[in-house]
């Protein structure tokens, strides 16, 4: 089929003049992929098929979307009804926002699962460091990407999230009543500030897709790690990407749909945890919310934030866990990468996923004195992944490594 | 020879799961097409109510319907007279040349000539049909500041300031213009005496 079409007329015209034809074999046709990679190898490819998603459907819902807090007739802001009006009047407009909201979830459904696999089959090490470096700041991207967007509705969650996260770049010593305002365009969060985190929502995925370019490029640079870890043949243990891995990325594609319409259609608030119950109400700056928690994708990193009783200690932990990831490849010192051979760091990375998901927990629901010990437990846990990442290769045995895959 | 792949067999399952992608992606295209479609408030926004009684005698109201320009004319006596007696210089005297000249309520042949369900209420789209400027009211012939805008035999209506098209007392173009049609017509009806619903 590929084949008929590159070889068509039109096709060898183009390719004449771009060079397409050897751009698309070297990188989707003939692209060797280790021919033992697993499920956990899907993430990468739907992790683009929803940014694709992301980007069609938000371009559609600001045909509609007005990014303003002025009052309306009704007593409400226009942003409020601008976006009731996308549910109740417009055309379809209930299923693009729905496809779009809960599409940010499963952004990071994806996101944290693909990163997971690149943790625990230690695709981060030599020689894709850049590739793992990149694929953090793409992550910090998509952070800030939904953090924006989720002022868009201009909610009583959407507002108070804002103005908490706002408040924590306050902490910042000398700067910070200046970095403040600088994000919000004002003393608080109001009309400047969501007309500059739409413009914002708007830049960003741009910025994405454009990095996203890079870190495949980086990837077909180094080639795919694989589930054993090691170093292969690129002969002998080698497939094409196509048709080998087409079909079963496209397989995942079909069983990810089934999962993404599920919740689109049957549950797209997700129970609260994709859509928060308050932010059906409309943004009241003299009234906060009685528990205020961000998104389910962003509360691990808000649990850290919690666990220390100091504002600014809280805040540079918080900043902190994350930064760490630019460095993991740096503090692994072990030359083997798969958990699958490293009883020790296996053991340990698996703590760590633990740890993530307990600090979800805690940063999700209000804090009681358990709760917050717990969530103290759970961020030791997940500095001391990092910390003793550097020292573990020295007690650790590993297994024989594999011959060959 | 067995052992060698169907091909015509292959090409048929490619074709046919690559037809069955092409139409699962045609129906995802469906809402977000269906999206940019009007909204159903902007649709709910698509009836105007009026009250003619507003307007006097020999006045012309421009108001919004749909967004577009409605001329509403209260014609004198004088206008209706001279509605008439001039069809051989029209190219449509009788609205008939396409559907959007003509209206569910043109039952009578005065209603066609008149253009109206009263024929002292002139309710017309204020659109040139040529590019969709508003026509000028120029109700009657010899008022100098209209200098040579209008001919000396004008016996009154519109005159396009863009590209010189000229309408009569009833909207209908007259022989010469650019304009291809008569000023449209819309539905409306009277809810009572003086008040109208259009749309």
């Amino acid at each position: 089929m590929i084949d008929k079409i590159m070889s068509s007329g039109l096709f060898r015209w183009i390719d004449d003049r771009s060079n397409i034809g050897s751009i698309i074999r070297e990188h989707v046709t003939e692209y060797p992929a280790p021919r033992n990679l697993n499920y956990m190898w899907n993430f990468g490819s739907l992790a683009v098929l929803v940014l694709v998603l992301q980007i069609l459907t938000g371009i559609f819902l600001a045909m509609y979307y007005k990014p303003s807090a002025a009052l309306t007739y009704g007593g409400y802001t226009v942003a409020f009804d601008s976006v009731e009006r996308i549910m109740r009047d417009v055309n379809f407009g209930w299923l693009i926002r729905y496809m779009h909201a809960v599409g940010a979830s499963m952004f990071f459904v994806v996101v944290y699962m693909h990163i997971g696999r690149g943790l625990y089959y230690g695709s981060y090490k030599d020689p894709r460091e850049l590739l793992w470096i990149i694929g953090v700041v793409i992550l910090l991207l998509l952070q800030g990407t939904a953090f924006f967007g989720y002022l868009l509705p201009w909610g009583q969650m959407s507002f108070w999230g804002a103005t908490v996260i706002t408040n924590l770049f306050g902490a910042i010593p000398i700067a910070g009543d200046f970095v403040n305002q600088l994000l919000r365009g004002g003393f608080a969060v109001d009309d400047p500030t969501l007309n500059r985190f739409f413009s914002l929502h708007y830049l960003f995925p741009l910025l994405v897709a454009a990095i996203v370019g890079g870190h495949v490029h980086a990837l077909h640079v180094v080639h795919s790690n694989n589930p054993e870890g090691i170093d292969i043949d690129h002969k002998k243990e080698t497939i094409a990407f196509h048709p080998y891995y087409t079909i079963k990325d496209g397989f995942g594609v079909a069983v990810f749909l089934l999962f993404y319409c599920y919740f689109v259609f049957f549950e797209p608030t997700a129970w609260g945890y994709f859509i928060e119950v308050d932010n059906f109400v409309p943004a009241n700056n003299l009234q906060t919310p009685a528990h205020i928690a961000p998104v389910w994708y962003l509360t691990p990193w808000y649990s850290i934030l919690r666990s220390f009783p100091d504002k600014l200690t809280g805040v540079i932990a918080m900043g902190a866990s994350l930064a760490i990831l630019l460095v993991l490849p740096f503090l692994d010192r072990s030359k083997v990468r798969s958990a699958r051979y490293r009883p020790m760091f296996r053991q340990m990375v698996i703590m760590f996923f633990i740890s993530v998901v307990v600090l979800g927990y805690c940063g999700h629901s209000a804090p009681t004195e358990t709760l917050t010990l717990v969530g103290r437990i759970a961020t030791a846990v997940y500095f001391g992944f990092f910390l003793l990442l550097p020292f573990v290769n020295k007690f650790e045995k590993h297994k024989p490594l594999p011959e060959g895959i | 020879m067995s052992d060698q792949p169907d091909v015509s067999r292959r090409n048929f399952l490619y074709v046919i799961a690559g037809g069955l992608g092409g139409v699962a992606a045609a129906g995802a295209a469906v809402p977000f097409i269906g999206s940019m479609m009007p909204a159903a408030d902007t649709l709910a926004a698509s009836k105007t109510e009026f009250d003619i009684s507003t307007v006097e005698v020999g006045q012309l109201v421009v108001i919004a319907w749909q967004g577009k320009p409605v001329f509403v004319v209260n014609r004198t006596k004088g206008m209706l007279d001279r509605v008439t007696g001039h069809n051989d210089s029209l190219k449509d005297p009788n609205s008939k040349a396409i559907e959007a000249v003509e209206a569910e309520w043109m039952q009578s042949e005065d209603q066609r000539v008149y253009r109206a369900i009263k024929p002292q209420y002139l309710v017309l789209i204020a659109s040139c049909t040529h590019l969709g400027c508003i026509p000028l009211f120029k109700p009657s012939a010899g008022r100098k500041e209209w200098g040579d805008s209008v001919p000396s035999d004008w016996v009154g209506g519109w005159h396009c300031p863009c590209h010189g098209s000229f309408y009569d007392l009833s909207g209908r173009v007259i022989n010469g213009s650019p304009a291809p049609h008569n000023l449209h017509v819309m539905p409306y009806k009277y809810l009572s005496d003086t008040t109208i619903l259009i749309g």
